[in-house]
């Protein structure tokens, strides 16, 4: 027997080295062969890339921008170049071109503030290629030329992923992008308490060291978690649309008496409705909820807050309350539309100051929303649709900028903005800036319908928005069939440390800071804070 | 050279002749026996459960997986522990799609359920109970007689299973005398730890919770059959460990999930009551191998001399009942016992026959054919089979669902008009009003595409996707509106996730190219229908009162017949004749040549009721119709007017007639 055993080794050996030449002979063959392009022909057009990157303003420090070429052909070949550096060449048997990471960065990185070119090439397949073009012959389009802006954008983006609709809060989830590669890593799910909702991501001056999230359980209750320095803690209510006051010592935010309803024909279904909504605003040093009268009018609707960049100001929409029925959409829903106002604040001595109007809904004639300032507090973008308080659901949502240092016309006129270029005829909404103020993050139905994307635009220091670029994925063609929607992203400098398991385990606990509202809705009955356990619709088996 | 059992051959036997001869030698009858055995369990799944119903779920089965091909898919199932046994199931379940591969994976896994148990119990020295390898076969025959679906939790149990086995297997060589280099002692505890460790690392990450059978019958094996009391509390503690370091540290699962991920008593399956459906099966499922081998553990400690842990001798057992009754002639009952033992084909057949018995009883017991009737309505009225919609309604006709799938199947075959209260009808089973709602749209996604509410059926649609999951049937559905829609973005998105299922390419890849060719799809007449019949007024009222969304179908195309079908059935079933008088004038716009049966009916209660006339053009109710109602009037009049009373007489001859609903307010009763 062991004589038997010692005679199989050798045959197992060579068993195995025979194994490795194979594969080593097979990947070697299936290699993609590096192909001197000497003569070509050229053909007068650029080619059709999805996604479109071309003409646009790009990170430095951005992924690679693995794209799909959509022309017929056997074999494709890119070479990326710039002023300095190598040449990447790029050679494929699939449309697909898939960039080289490292050789990605290098490049863009010595070419910061310089052109990057794209050259195209594409191999006729043999049975279609006409007869003034022969077959060996490579077909080179024009050249796709991007620019590198000098500034980097932040590294992280954390978005929420859940399904087109999410009336039974079965999927859902808050990520987090690794803007140089593609990695993507779970921040919180639903599935950590139970199922549930969780939204309202928002952290201070784009840092993950302090941060919120807004939960909805209907097992765990309602509660927002505070991420503080590592500390993880759950206040006892839930925070809707929630803005950060620059020095980290007040977080403004919503409470919102949602309910959405659908259109028998349109196409979008979905439609929200506030039926009330007022803002009030959390003390972290004292761990209390306040709020006050110009935040919180009985015949007002108030939602999404967000700070002057010197945190001496809140904006926030306001629209007026024209129905006391919280049961019923009412008849005149599409007539709602939103002010944009401002307050002023003085954060040390917790004051609030008069409220004015900054740009009015009957000015405009749509409804403002959704107002973010830039971090060195010039550009304040927001968005503008026809009605009501969720853009994302209204197709005709466009972005808008407003130059807010600049020198006002005369007094009784308002703000002067400007309808941006990087808008769709689909919704544009969802915006968040870098830390630099350099870029934006915005969600968009542009080409996907009910889905939405991720697409960053470059601002210059003018004011001016570039061409967007769709969030790069290392499949170009990943988006075709992804069911998700990738909404409220924000530009973070960070990954956020504290991991899934803890943050569930808080959401878990009985443990929580208890906070007591000080004043009701515009409804009858006084007492506590509304209730947010039920969700929109909660699945019933 | 040495020779022996594997010495080389000058002829060679193919591997499977060997296998069979190996096993026909040892046990042929039992090995007959168990091929009998699971071609009955394979033909009753496939043509008595028929898988493809499971497949189709009914809006019970909520976690039927779907699957799709391609990386970025399998990728997702890397990053959490349990992953790669869901992502098998997923794809082996897509086989239920046609009944008979189904059914081949069920008694796959029931075979393979049924050789490990029996690997187990022959390990464990005690081949006597080699009967129980049969018990969990006809276990998972209850299960999927019952409609319920537990296929990943069961399927980790298989995985940790066969580890079970691989470790006993490569663990019984420690006491191999031929190899002295893993003789006990030391050298052997260790290689059976590193084994221990080495497969409770890889089993984790495959099943997650589901180790824990792995590990309690690892730790009862070395406690009570190799009597290493040591080794099982290393065995134990490492059990506690390796989820939380693996699943929580490593994979940064919750803690909760960590431990109870794919075993029965996660609240993934708990937390909803159809999913509960037949757990206590999946419980005993995972319990029936380690309590019986915990009890064979203490037996043979405490029980040196038991039955059960001697080897089977046929000689002896007859041997052994001489002895005891030394020179005194056999009674009955020890003849029939010694005839028993003695014989092997009459031991064979009588267990056998209790076998079959078992599962026979097991199979026909536990057969849900309600459920059945419904997830097999659904799937026919899915595929617009309308016959079989209506034979197989024959079954079950009291269900709303039912009802439902049945007046779609009317309407398309041309008879709702004339058939509908042949079958029991209730106004919530026409556009179905259901206290579970997403059940509900899973059941009239397809009335409202067929009527024009594209709308509410993208919605609910989108709702159940979030519920069933990314089903084909919804994807399909959504890409189907989304073209009507015009919204082509979505459509292609839908389309492209579609192309990576198994077994709805070819639809989703013909759409794409349509889409290439013909952007608009004015060449599709089914999308054309379909865009022709939309609803196209906006408002959110229409979104849920029905009778005002059928009205707006139909004022927004007088020729959408489906809606004015409905919308009639909805005026008789509610007994608004008034309003279905007033619709009557629309026949001329329909194209019909002649009154329908039950309108005439309805006409006719109208007139008689309300003694006002009622416009009809050049139609009139046949005389037939008029002689029936006077002689319903007659008949009703004759008992008195007792409803009771007039009941029977009434329903044997106008069962199916709207005037027998109309006074009786239910339907189908005509034999």
């Amino acid at each position: 027997m062991k004589q038997e055993h010692k005679s199989k080794m050798p045959r197992v050996a060579c068993a195995l080295v025979a194994c490795v030449l194979i594969i080593c002979a097979l990947v070697y063959a299936f290699r993609e062969n590096k192909v001197a392009i000497g003569q070509y022909n050229s053909v007068a057009r650029p080619p059709e890339i999805y996604p479109d990157y071309s003409r646009a303003v790009i990170p430095p420090n951005i992924a690679p921008l693995n794209f799909l070429i959509q022309e017929s052909g056997a074999h494709f070949c890119l070479k990326i170049y710039s002023k300095q550096g190598p040449t990447i060449e790029v050679f494929s048997r699939s449309p697909k071109i898939m960039i080289p990471e490292n050789a990605w960065h290098k490049l863009l990185d010595m070419n910061r503030a310089e052109q990057l070119h794209f050259d195209v090439f594409v191999k006729p397949k043999a049975s279609s290629s006409a007869p003034k073009m022969p077959n060996d012959k490579w077909n080179k389009f024009d050249t796709i030329t991007n620019k590198i802006a000098e500034e980097d954008i932040d590294s992280y983006l954390v978005y929420r992923k859940i399904p087109p609709v999410y009336a039974a809060w079965r999927q859902m989830g808050i990520y987090q992008r690794n803007l140089h590669g593609f990695d993507e890593s779970l921040v919180l799910s639903n599935k950590y308490f139970g199922e549930g909702c969780l939204n309202c991501h928002t952290f201070c001056n784009n840092r993950t060291d302090k941060m919120l999230v807004g939960i909805r359980s209907p097992q765990y209750g309602s509660s927002a978690l505070l991420i503080d320095n590592g500390t993880v803690s759950k206040i006892g209510t839930k925070f809707g649309y929630t803005a950060w006051h620059p020095t980290g010592r007040v977080a403004a935010y919503s409470i919102n008496k949602v309910n959405q309803f659908f259109h028998s024909s349109r196409t979008e279904i979905r439609d929200v409705l506030d039926f009330d909504s007022l803002l009030a605003y959390y003390l972290v040093d004292s761990k209390t909820v306040k709020t006050s009268p110009p935040l919180a009018k009985k015949d007002r609707l108030e939602t999404y807050p967000t700070w002057s960049a010197d945190g001496r100001y809140l904006y926030f929409c306001s629209a007026p309350l024209s129905w006391s029925d919280h049961r019923t959409v009412p008849q005149n829903y599409d007539q709602l539309k939103y002010d944009l106002v401002r307050v002023s604040y003085d954060v040390d001595h917790d004051q609030w100051g008069e409220l004015e109007t900054v740009l009015s809904a009957e000015d405009t004639g749509k409804s403002i929303l959704l107002p973010r300032i830039s971090p060195d507090g010039r550009w304040l973008l927001f968005c503008m649709c026809d009605y009501g308080c969720f853009p994302v659901y209204q197709a005709g949502s466009d972005l808008y900028m407003m130059d807010l240092k600049a020198a006002r016309q005369p007094p009784e006129a308002s703000y002067k903005y400007r309808r941006l270029d990087i808008n769709s005829d689909q919704s544009e909404s969802w915006h968040t800036w870098s830390s630099n103020g350099r870029w934006i993050a915005y969600s968009s139905k542009r080409k996907s319908g009910v889905f939405t994307r991720i697409y960053l635009a470059y601002v210059d220091e003018q004011g001016k928005v570039y061409k967007p670029i769709l969030l790069p994925q290392k499949d170009p063609t990943y988006y075709d069939s992804c069911l998700w929607t990738f909404s409220v992203p924000e530009l973070v400098t960070e990954p956020v440390r504290i991991t899934k398991e803890k943050l569930g385990r808080v959401v878990r606990s009985s443990r929580k800071i208890s906070v007591d509202m000080p004043v009701t809705m515009a409804t009858p009955t006084a007492g506590a804070l509304p209730s947010h356990d039920e969700p929109w619709r909660q699945e019933r088996q | 050279m040495m020779q022996g059992s594997l010495g080389k051959s000058s002829n060679r036997t193919p591997i499977w002749a060997l296998v069979a001869k190996c096993a026909c030698r040892r046990d042929p009858l039992g090995t007959i026996r168990t091929f009998i055995f699971f071609a009955l369990f394979y033909l009753y799944i496939w043509l008595v459960v028929e898988p493809r119903f499971l497949y189709a779920g009914g809006g019970v089965i909520t976690n039927f997986p779907v699957f799709f091909k391609g990386w970025e898919f399998f990728r997702h199932f890397l990053s959490y522990p349990g992953g790669l046994v869901e992502y098998l199931s997923a794809f082996l379940s897509q086989f239920f799609y046609y009944s008979w591969t189904g059914a081949l994976v069920v008694t796959l896994q029931a075979w393979l359920l049924c050789l490990c148990t029996g690997y187990f119990f022959k390990a464990i020295n005690t081949p006597r109970l080699r009967w129980v390898r049969f018990v969990p076969p006809i276990l998972l025959l209850a299960v999927y007689a019952q409609y319920a679906y537990h296929f990943v939790t069961i399927a980790a149990l298989l995985v940790a299973l066969i580890c079970v086995s691989l470790y006993i297997k490569l663990s019984s060589k420690t006491e191999s005398p031929t190899s002295p280099s893993l003789a006990k002692g030391p050298a052997g505890k260790l290689f059976d730890l590193a084994l221990f460790l080495v497969l409770s690392v890889i089993l984790y990450a495959l099943v997650a919770g589901a180790y824990f059978f792995f590990a309690a019958l690892s730790v009862i094996y070395e406690l009570l059959f190799k009597r290493r009391w040591q080794m099982a509390l290393l065995y134990l503690l490492l059990a506690g460990a390796v989820p939380y370091v693996q699943g929580v540290l490593f994979f940064g699962a919750s803690i909760i999930d960590a431990y109870t991920d794919s075993l029965p008593l996660s609240w993934k399956i708990l937390s909803w009551a159809t999913r509960r459906e037949m757990v206590e099966i999946v419980y005993a499922l995972y319990l029936l191998l380690p309590l019986t081998a915990f009890g064979l553990g203490l037996l043979r400690i405490f029980g040196q001399k038991s039955p059960l842990l001697k080897k089977h001798n046929k000689g002896r057992a007859s041997r052994d009942l001489k002895k005891r009754l030394p020179g005194k002639p056999p009674n009955l009952v020890a003849a029939i016992l010694s005839t028993y033992t003695a014989s092997p084909i009459l031991r064979c057949l009588i267990e056998s026959v209790a076998l079959f018995a078992i599962a026979g009883a097991v199979a026909f017991f536990f057969h849900n054919d309600e459920q059945k009737t419904l997830s097999a309505i659904h799937h026919y009225a899915c595929r617009r089979m309308w016959p079989q919609v209506l034979h197989t309604a024959r079954r079950n006709p009291n269900s709303n669902f039912v009802v439902n799938a049945v007046n779609r199947a009317l309407y398309h075959t041309g008879r709702l008009a004339y058939d509908m209260f042949s079958y029991p009808q209730h106004p919530d089973a026409l556009l179905l009003t259901a206290e579970d709602r997403v059940l509900a749209y899973w059941h009239k996604f397809d009335t409202q595409i067929d009527l024009g509410l594209m709308n509410m059926a993208e919605k609910n649609l989108v709702e159940c996707m979030e519920v069933y999951g990314e089903h084909p049937t919804i994807l399909k559905r959504l890409a189907l509106i989304n073209m009507v829609k015009a919204n082509y973005g979505s459509a292609k998105v839908y389309l492209a996730a579609l192309s990576k299922t198994l077994f709805h390419t070819g639809w989703a890849k013909n759409y794409q190219a349509r889409l290439q060719s013909d952007p608009n799809l004015s060449n599709d007449a089914y999308i054309q229908h379909l865009r022709s019949v939309c609803l196209k007024n906006d408002h959110g009222s229409l979104f849920y009162a029905k009778q005002n969304a059928l009205s707006t179908l139909l004022q927004n195309n007088s020729k959408n017949r489906m809606a004015f079908e409905y919308l009639m059935a909805w005026f008789m079933l509610t007994k608004q004749l008034d309003k279905f008088t007033e619709n009557i004038k629309r026949f001329d716009d329909l194209g019909y040549s002649e009154i329908p049966r039950l309108y005439e009916e309805a006409i006719l209660i109208y007139v008689y009721g309300t003694k006002k006339p009622v416009y009809l053009g050049d139609r009139q109710p046949t005389p037939e119709a008029r002689r029936q109602i006077e002689d319903f009037s007659q008949t009703f009049n004759r008992y008195r007017r007792n409803k009771p009373a007039a009941f029977s007489e009434l329903a044997d001859v106008y069962g199916d007639s709207y005037f027998f609903y109309h006074l009786y307010g239910f339907s189908g009763v005509k034999q």
